[in-house]
């Protein structure tokens, strides 16, 4: 068998090599730390990192790049439970119920479900990974161009306005001042600039990773000193109780269901890992026979989000390697490595450096398996900075999350915008609006505005176009098919509590 | 040796390139007329010099920009931290770097864009006359790429009879800047050809690739260094090279007067400049260290692999204040007769 | 209209007066771009006009249907909402001036510049009066207005950073934060920020060679870079 032929040169390569041991076992740390810092993420560790790769071989490179993305996918899920900060945006619908148990004491149970689902999750999708990348690659380019991913992108709003906020109207207007924060800066076909009031430094639009750390990291630490000032503050409870192999049995449809969609979605450059955590979630409440206790500190979702965004860390190495085209931030500084070593990831990439490629997939299968080990052990230590009094504990996070948004493009206006989005999150988050979904909605957004304007270039701005793209019209029906069920359901809800009253 | 494998793997016009290069690599050298090692001027650079590069950690203005780094550092000593301030298509770190300092510690990376910006608008700075250029170090041309194994055309003449025939349904990727030089380059295409070919606007570089190689576009415009992973894999073949007479690295693609098309191709160069008012001493020195660096080898084995050595890409300061005032001038002119507004 | 609070007009005004704004300033960018004719201001316009219909379609569902009393049990994020120490017109009017002059820092210097031309050592003159006196009302307001306070300052340290530098305001800024949070012990508070700072600065600089803010603004520059040059 090639595979495992191949499988075991990787796994011998990757750690017979002492150098390639200790990148390995730092980016396994170095992730999953920055992943549970708040204030800091995987995205700031990987910024930093990235000048010093120049030093290592492009195998070693890669893949510690790759470790960092396994392990900083579930580092932040960390985050999100303990804090209600989730360290990257893949990890913000794991705080929906995560934080919940938290306060309903059960973090240890939460944590608990984030390390097993995530290692799973992982490890099949690098499993799958192994196998399918070129074939799978070759498939997703040709068939998804820019009016597949504008369905696409159009479908996930759809779902993501669905869960998060109070209610459908207040889903969508925070999903919508997402998609209208994005398109400060240039606008992306003539490159005109838009809103930026004379200021510069606006023409380089809002970053989306400074305005999670404003809305998540920030505006928690506004709501506690809140708290403080009228003495109603109080120390979260800790617990380390891990849920029982039984619980977690319970959920195995909802972790098979989350491992496929999180695949599938990651394979799709650009929305990738985010979208896969938003439908794993969407789709455990969907299929739920109790939807109403999702939100109030309910295992399913932390396991059906967290499944799915580590199922999409492999699937979003497919069209990185087999095609050069990187999906998200993480992806596209692997490019960054790559090319400091002269190297472009590609169809080359599988020809001339095969040994590469199977050191970075032996990599990222370990990685995900040493999460289940290493990760209880983390979270025990992790755990610990709750009992940190908050006002020395704030400065920290304010500080780290100010080296966080800086380091990620070089500009204080990112710092300005997280100070800004934290304010903005302190007045939004109790009013019923979704911050998460502010956040798809500016993730979304440039991508949605960008691919928008290409499948009409494409379609000679004929609408039907769209109608003639299978793949197309059947995410623009599954689209407007999940907005009438939240329409509908959101009735029900009406009318039910319409009798209450 | 790396080179055999790419050699066996690669299409005629890589191989030719190499062939070319390694030619190049033994000729004499643009500023070798320099001295060797030059006096610190009151000991500057004391500290580590800062290189803000207008665009981000991945692509074109990154690689160059780590390579002329650490050609600077070889030859002087001197570190230099790189810092990245992308956005607004250059436009945010020339405001940062406007902003900095002017004690010579801060230089700019900076490319034609800030010319074509200039030119559109002229509050925006005029990088020959508002900065100290240092060197320019890859001048490069562009090329239009379709799929090696396209089976409705195959050159250039086949391509724009084809895309005739499409009336106006013909498609090409391309960037997502009005007013760049390759959106100016494309209009001069069409006006000379008299074809119809819908742009389609890629702000990613793997993006627009990506369209071409999955069969969403027809035809690409790019510069050769840029792709050239699908250049030596067979996936991507030149058909029409943007200069008067193409180089011997591409001899079957037609140059412009072979492809009987009449104007003046426009360039994509990337230099390095520092502040109008830095002290006079330390601007010298700054010209003579990324000047005699660019004759590295570190630094001429990375141009050689992005095919910038099939042009001279060598200008001095003066050199490159004269590159870009004719680039200025040239822009102006093609805007108003795309009836773009210019200030 | 019975089921209609004050509030919930107010929240739909808010929407539409936002809407309202942003679409009068997309005329400033709205022409065709060679390649497409919706051109640059469509998109931002669709998506101001769907942002002032699910605003309306808001306040009809608010006028149709009573609020449940839970309304607010899906997020899971809402309870601060207790008994806010954040609240009122005369508290958010505060707490918005508060928050409009780090604005006023980063707008007014600068068009003093253009409108004067003044060079570059008068400009930066200018910008360390201008953040001198935008900071005193925080010290007049503080004990009326702590929690605008704590907003307000984040944003200003932000807005500060480019001419100043992370170096000199992160120890000041930590001090700060600690002290709004209800820390008083002067000692504790220099000792903690001391050591937060050089813990930060060990790991950022020294160890992963990040390229923080050094500053424009002499002498906090010098200080800066002189800081880097030491740390690495």
């Amino acid at each position: 068998m090639e595979f495992f032929a191949n499988f075991a040169g990787g796994t011998a390569a990757l750690f017979g090599d002492p150098v390639g041991v200790l990148v390995f076992a730092g980016g396994v740390l170095g992730g999953m730390l920055f992943g549970a810092i708040p204030g800091v993420s995987m995205l700031t560790l990987a910024a930093i990192l990235l000048p010093f790769t120049a030093h290592l071989s492009p195998a070693h490179g890669i893949m510690l790049f790759s470790v960092i993305y396994c392990t900083g996918v579930y580092g932040g899920a960390i985050t999100a439970i303990l804090f209600n900060i989730p360290g990257a945006p893949e990890n913000a619908p794991t705080a929906f119920d995560g934080y919940a148990m938290t306060r309903n004491g059960q973090a240890g149970k939460a944590v608990g479900a984030a390390v097993m689902c995530s290692a799973l999750g992982g490890v099949v999708s690098a499993l799958v990974m192994m196998a399918a990348t070129a074939p799978i690659a070759a498939w997703a380019i040709s068939a998804f161009g820019p009016p597949e991913i504008f369905a696409l992108v159009f479908f996930g709003l759809t779902v993501a306005a669905s869960i998060g906020a109070d209610n459908i109207w207040k889903g969508w207007l925070s999903i919508l001042a997402g998609l209208a924060i994005a398109t400060a800066g240039l606008d992306p076909v003539g490159g005109i600039a838009r809103y930026d009031f004379g200021m510069p430094y606006l023409l380089a639009g809002i970053h989306f990773i400074p305005v999670i750390l404003g809305f998540f990291a920030v505006s928690e630490i506004f709501i506690q000193a809140e708290k403080k000032s009228r003495g109603a503050y109080r120390a979260p409870e800790l617990s380390v109780n891990f849920p029982t192999l039984a619980e977690l049995l319970a959920h195995k449809i909802a972790v098979a269901r989350s491992v496929i969609i999180g695949f599938f979605c990651g394979i799709l450059p650009g929305i990738g890992a985010t979208l896969a955590a938003f439908m794993g979630y969407n789709e455990a409440v969907r299929w739920s026979k109790r939807r109403e206790e999702f939100g109030r500190g309910k295992l399913e979702g932390v396991i059906a989000s967290e499944t799915a965004n580590n199922a999409a860390t492999g699937a979003a190495m497919i069209p990185l390697l087999a095609l050069g085209l990187p999906g998200g931030a993480l992806t596209a500084m692997m490019v960054g490595v790559f090319q400091m070593h002269n190297m472009e990831p590609g169809p080359l990439v599988f020809i001339n450096s095969a040994d590469l490629v199977w050191v970075v997939f032996a990599a990222m299968f370990f990685a995900n398996l040493s999460i289940l080990f290493i990760g209880y052990l983390e979270t025990k230590t992790i755990i610990n900075l709750l009992r940190i009094p908050f006002q020395f504990l704030a400065p920290v996070i304010l500080l780290l999350a100010t080296v966080g948004a800086y380091a990620v493009r070089g500009l204080t206006l990112d710092v300005i915008a997280m100070f800004a989005a934290g304010v903005a999150g302190f007045f939004l988050r109790r009013s019923g609006y979704s911050v998460a979904g502010i956040v798809l909605g500016l993730i979304l957004g440039k991508i949605g505005e960008q691919v928008f304007a290409q499948s009409m270039q494409m379609l000679h701005f004929e609408w039907s176009g769209f109608l003639g793209r299978p793949i197309a019209l059947a995410l623009i029906i599954a689209a407007f098919l999940t907005l009438i069920t939240s329409v509908y359901r959101g009735l029900g809800k009406w009318r039910e509590s319409a009798r209450h009253v | 040796m790396t080179h055999c494998k790419k050699i066996l793997s690669s299409s005629a016009a890589a191989l030719a390139a190499l062939a070319l290069s390694v030619n190049a690599a033994h000729a004499a050298c643009a500023s070798d007329y320099l001295p060797a090692s030059n006096d610190r001027p009151g000991g500057f650079p004391k500290r580590a010099l800062t290189m803000i590069v207008p665009y981000g950690p991945a692509g074109g203005s990154a690689q160059v920009s780590q390579a002329m780094a650490q050609a600077v550092t070889e030859l002087t000593g001197a570190t230099i931290n790189r810092d990245h301030k992308p956005g607004g298509s250059g436009a945010v770190g020339m405001t940062a770097f406007m902003a900095a300092p002017t004690d010579g510690y801060t230089v700019l990376q900076h490319i034609d864009d800030a010319s074509s910006a200039h030119a559109r608008d002229s509050s925006q700075p005029n990088p020959a006359r508002d900065l100290i250029p240092l060197v320019t170090s890859q001048i490069t041309f562009s090329q239009i790429y379709i799929r090696a194994e396209d089976e409705r055309f195959n050159d250039w003449n086949s391509f724009v009879e084809w895309v005739k025939n499409q009336d106006g349904q013909a498609t090409i990727a391309n960037v997502s800047k009005e007013g760049s030089m390759e959106r100016v380059s494309m209009k001069l295409i069409t006006d000379a050809t008299g074809m119809r070919i819908q742009q389609i606007s890629f702000d990613k570089p793997g993006q627009r690739y990506g369209a071409l190689v999955g069969g969403q576009v027809d035809a690409l415009f790019e510069q050769p260094g840029d792709v050239r992973k699908f250049l030596d894999a067979g996936t991507f073949k030149p058909i029409l090279t943007l200069l008067k007479d193409a180089p011997s690295a591409f001899a079957g693609v037609p140059g412009l007067r072979e492809a009987g098309l009449d104007f003046e191709p426009l360039f994509r160069f990337r230099g390095f400049f520092t502040h109008k008012d830095a002290p006079e001493d330390r601007v010298r020195w700054l010209r003579w260290a990324f000047q005699k660096a660019y004759c590295r080898e570190s630094y001429q084995a990375f141009n050689e692999t992005k095919y910038m050595t099939l042009i001279e890409s060598f200008r001095d300061t003066p050199g490159t204040r004269k590159l870009i005032s004719k680039t200025i001038d040239q822009y102006r002119t093609v805007y108003k007769q795309m009836g773009l507004d210019v200030k | 209209m019975r089921n209609l609070k004050p509030g919930h007009i107010t929240e739909a005004a808010f929407w539409l007066a936002l809407a309202g704004f942003f679409y009068a300033k997309s005329f400033g960018f709205d022409r065709e771009i060679e390649i497409y004719r919706f051109g640059a201001a469509a998109w931002p316009r669709a998506l101001l006009l769907l942002i002032a219909l699910a605003a309306v379609g808001q306040l009809v569902r608010h006028w149709l249907i009573p609020a449940p009393a839970n309304d607010r049990g899906v997020s899971g994020e809402s309870e601060a909402a207790a008994a806010p120490a954040a609240a009122g017109l005369r508290w958010h009017l505060a707490a918005f001036f508060l928050l409009a002059l780090p604005l006023a820092y980063l707008v007014v210097p600068d068009w003093a510049q253009a409108r004067f031309g003044l060079d570059r050592p008068a400009l930066h003159a200018l910008k360390l009066a201008a953040a001198a006196a935008l900071l005193l009302p925080y010290f007049a307001v503080v004990r009326a207005n702590p929690v605008g306070v704590m907003l307000a300052v984040p944003v200003f340290f932000g807005a500060l950073m480019q001419d100043i530098g992370f170096y000199v305001l992160a120890p000041l800024f930590a001090a700060a934060v600690m002290w709004l949070m209800g820390e008083r012990r002067a000692r504790l508070i220099a000792a903690v920020a001391a050591l937060i700072t050089c813990v930060l600065l060990l790991l950022f600089v020294s160890l992963l060679y990040v390229g923080l803010p050094a500053g424009n603004i002499s002498p906090f520059y010098e200080i800066g870079a002189a800081l880097v040059n030491f740390l690495q």
